[in-house]
């Protein structure tokens, strides 16, 4: 009963959050409202029992995807008005694209059955929580998987480095190493004046 | 899942409902105690006694984003400390230095992005 | 537990040296500055070699708790994506240096995208598909819009990654239901799972074409094939000849063991699909080409009709099929090789020429240029004695041993419309007025390449075992008895 209701109120708010994002005026207010949606999101896997997976998409999405969403939303130069204007026109094929995908989830749920194997995926195991459960085989068995992501990690740095760093010319910074090893002798020079003759 | 399982979130719920009803009333108040006495001119945008002319979004260096996009994938990194440190006496040696070498491969990265100046505000 | 983690990591030698040297060079790119970049190219050129020297001596097995495999199939195809890689990143450090572009980043993304198409190879699980995938576009992405004052290359940096992040989305929303259908991401239990009774359920056959639709955007198969021109032209141009060369190969031997190791027992399902695309991205390629006026587009629309020849054979589900698609794309990254280092000395007074307008009178301006180029189109066209020819030959033999007729009479009308335009690249080559010549300082480098794809594609007809041979045991892995 109390199951039912959370699930009910967590996925209406999840559904009419991510339509006002796609409809909301204002991009902030979109912004605003996706994070809404991961926050029902979160509440839906913690349902499911996958407290991990909630927790990730709070700190990640909500800490800091939708953080950056705001950012670049709020100081971007771009009128959405004028971004808005012409997006009517791609409302039928839009809708096409949509009604297809969803006939297609339609037919997958209607005929859906698991295999006998699906038992195997289920944790038998209660006493563990499903962060210690992720964290026996994440390290050990998934190994492999594991280093994976730590390139794909680290081209994602790399990417965002070259494509965004700039180095602006003319920039006075300090460089203490420099000022401090710098020797009077070094950078003046003293000249001898005589009267009325110049350097 | 039963009922019961919800019933441990129950602090998280009351926790919500007393954020949102604080959060609520502060605004209710502000709007049912206050005096308010609307007027076109007191509700359009000012700036410095003119119009508005543009919108008040301007370029903003591109670096802005760059520490944003950094943090990211540094927080995804943390993200995968957490089942790690909870496991960290199971899994042994071997778990430990599994992280030791994704940790590392970060580490070039965080040198690199050191090195190239990512990390400096000019 | 930890046994079985570390299991077998020998077989992924090549791999782990690769990652490693890309780090390697990352440091030292960045200590040393953008001067560096020709000389990590090289460096990056050998680190390949060696790689290939590792790959020699691997053993074959399954590694890393089965996520990875390593068997003669994998192998052949990784020698396939060294050698590309090789070329392409010394094709780089010549073409970098003549349009100024100092990035060092350059060569370490390739050596991660290599590392990414070459555990695509070895995937023996959904994860690890992924997880490949991801390394390798991400790189690829940022490589497309490397050329950061080029708006061009930035335009084509954001097509590639919008359009490339729904196509992961699409193979990604395909594991998970098929996850959810079996319960296990390891190719041998899936496809253990699917022998029986199981192999109509409605939700596997879904997973499996998003699976199918998500690869073909990466080899740029119709209908998924709309940012191949785009990115092509607005990429630097030894950027496009990487693009060219080495990810489609890694995708379409990707697509290969996943339909006949996974879904072997769906093949009826999958051959129709296939079938549609590769048809669908014959026609697209023959036709769309005509009307290109830049040679980068036209080698757009070259590699998606190439991309539906390869599909024939994979739609021809048999071991042969398999056989004559390895020998096809290997040809295939030969010609490409040739073509492009043509393409990038294309040069008028220090600027690229990319039209192909720009190819006219070469004969009589440098003709060793131009007779390469002619071996090379007629090559591609599929004009015999050239290796082209064997290679669309195998591939309609394999159809029409499956006995799919049709599929090899469209095949070979679409090769005909196809050879009007590389017919048309050599025509204006010999028979138009000449323009101005092209600058002469070609690299040594790229000379040799160059040469040496030419003289390949030539003497294929006197040595075609060396080919046949590693096709053979490569796709005998693959089925096996």
């Amino acid at each position: 009963m109390l199951y039912g209701i959370a699930f009910y109120l967590f996925a209406m708010v999840l559904v009419g959050s991510a339509i006002a994002v796609i409809t909301a005026k204002n991009p902030v207010h979109s912004v605003l409202f996706l994070i809404l949606a991961f926050f029902n999101a979160a509440g839906l896997m913690v349902l499911l029992g996958a407290e991990f997976i909630a927790m990730l998409l709070v700190i990640v999405y909500v800490g800091a995807v939708a953080v950056l969403f705001l950012f670049v939303v709020m100081m971007m130069d771009v009128s959405f008005a004028d971004l808005r204007s012409g997006a009517m026109k791609y409302v039928p094929i839009g809708v096409v694209v949509g009604g297809v995908l969803l006939f297609e989830l339609v037919i997958i749920y209607s005929g859906w059955k698991f295999s006998d194997a699906m038992e195997l995926a289920n944790p038998n195991d209660i006493s563990l929580t499903n962060t210690e459960a992720l964290g026996h085989i994440l390290y050990t068995k998934y190994f492999f998987i594991f280093q994976m992501s730590g390139l794909v990690l680290l081209v994602a740095m790399i990417g965002a480095i070259v494509l965004t760093l700039r180095k602006r010319s003319g920039v006075k910074r300090q460089k203490i190493y420099e000022q401090v090893n710098r020797k009077a002798s070094d950078v003046i020079e003293i000249h001898k004046v005589t009267p009325g003759t110049g350097v | 899942m039963s009922d019961s399982f919800l019933i441990e979130y129950l602090p998280i719920l009351i926790f919500f409902v007393i954020a949102g009803g604080a959060a609520i009333a502060a605004v209710a108040m502000s709007y049912m105690v206050g005096q308010q006495n609307p007027d076109p001119e007191k509700n359009s945008q000012y700036e410095c006694g003119f119009e508005a002319f543009a919108e008040s979004r301007s370029k903003f260096d591109v670096k802005f984003y760059l520490v944003a996009i950094l943090f990211i994938i540094f927080d995804l990194e943390i993200a995968f400390l957490f089942p790690w440190a909870i496991v960290l006496g199971d899994i042994g040696m071997f778990g430990f230095w599994s992280m030791v070498l994704f940790l590392g491969i970060l580490t070039v990265g965080f040198v690199y992005e050191w090195k190239k100046g990512a990390l400096d505000w000019e | 537990m930890i046994d079985l983690a570390l299991d077998g990591y020998m077989s992924a030698l090549p791999e782990i040296f690769l990652a490693l040297s890309g780090l390697v060079f990352l440091i030292a790119g960045v200590f040393r500055g953008n001067s560096g970049t020709t000389f990590l190219c090289y460096s990056a050129a050998f680190a390949f070699v060696f790689s290939l020297i590792l790959l020699a001596g691997v053993n074959t097995g399954e590694a890393f708790s089965d996520l990875f495999i390593m068997d003669d199939f994998a192998r052949y195809i990784k020698v396939i994506i060294l050698l590309g890689a090789i070329a392409s990143v010394v094709y780089a450090a010549s073409f970098l240096k003549d349009e100024q572009i100092f990035r060092f980043e350059y060569p370490v993304l390739m050596i991660f995208a290599v590392v990414g198409m070459m555990v695509m190879v070895s995937a023996n699980d959904l994860l690890t598909v992924y997880l490949g995938l991801e390394l390798s576009s991400l790189s690829l992405y940022v490589l497309a819009a490397i050329h950061r004052e080029s708006i061009k290359s930035s335009e084509a940096g954001l097509k590639y990654f919008v359009l490339g992040a729904i196509s992961s989305g699409f193979i990604l929303f395909g594991c998970s239901l098929i996850y959810g259908f079996a319960g296990a991401t390891n190719f041998d239990d899936i496809s253990v799972l699917l022998s029986g009774d199981n192999s109509l359920n409605i939700g596997v056959i879904f997973g499996m074409v998003f699976i199918l639709s998500g690869l073909a955007f990466k080899i740029s198969a119709v209908p998924f094939h709309m940012w191949t021109p785009d990115v092509y032209e607005g990429a630097p141009t030894s950027v496009t000849a990487f693009f060219a060369i080495v990810p489609k190969i890694a995708a379409i031997a990707l697509i290969i063991r996943i339909l006949f190791e996974v879904f072997p027992s769906m093949s009826e399902q999958w051959q129709q699909v296939v079938v549609f695309i590769s048809v669908a991205s014959m026609a697209i390629g023959a036709f769309g080409a005509i009307a290109q006026k830049n040679i980068k587009r036209l080698m757009a629309y070259s590699s998606i009709g190439n991309m539906g020849y390869a599909l024939i054979g994979v739609a021809a589900a048999t071991q042969n099929g398999v056989y004559s698609v390895l020998v096809y794309v290997t040809i295939y990254m030969v010609m490409t090789v040739g073509v492009f280092g043509i393409i990038m000395c294309m040069r008028k007074r220090g600027y690229a020429a990319e039209s192909i307008s720009d190819l006219s009178g070469l004969s009589k301006n440098s003709p060793v240029m131009a007779y390469g180029m002619a071996i090379l189109m007629f090559s591609l066209s599929g004009i015999p004695p050239m290796a082209g020819f064997f290679g669309k030959f195998m591939i309609f033999e394999a159809a029409v041993n499956a006995e799919m007729y049709i599929l090899a009479v469209i095949g070979v009308l679409l090769s005909v419309v196809a050879a009007y335009y590389y017919l048309r690249v050599i025509k204006i080559m010999f028979f138009d007025e000449a323009e101005d010549r092209f600058d002469c300082d070609i690299a040594f480098s790229r000379r040799a390449m160059i040469a040496i794809s030419v003289i390949l594609i030539v003497a294929f007809i006197f040595y075609p075992n060396i080919v046949f041979d590693g096709a053979m045991s490569a796709s005998l892995a693959l089925f096996p008895k």
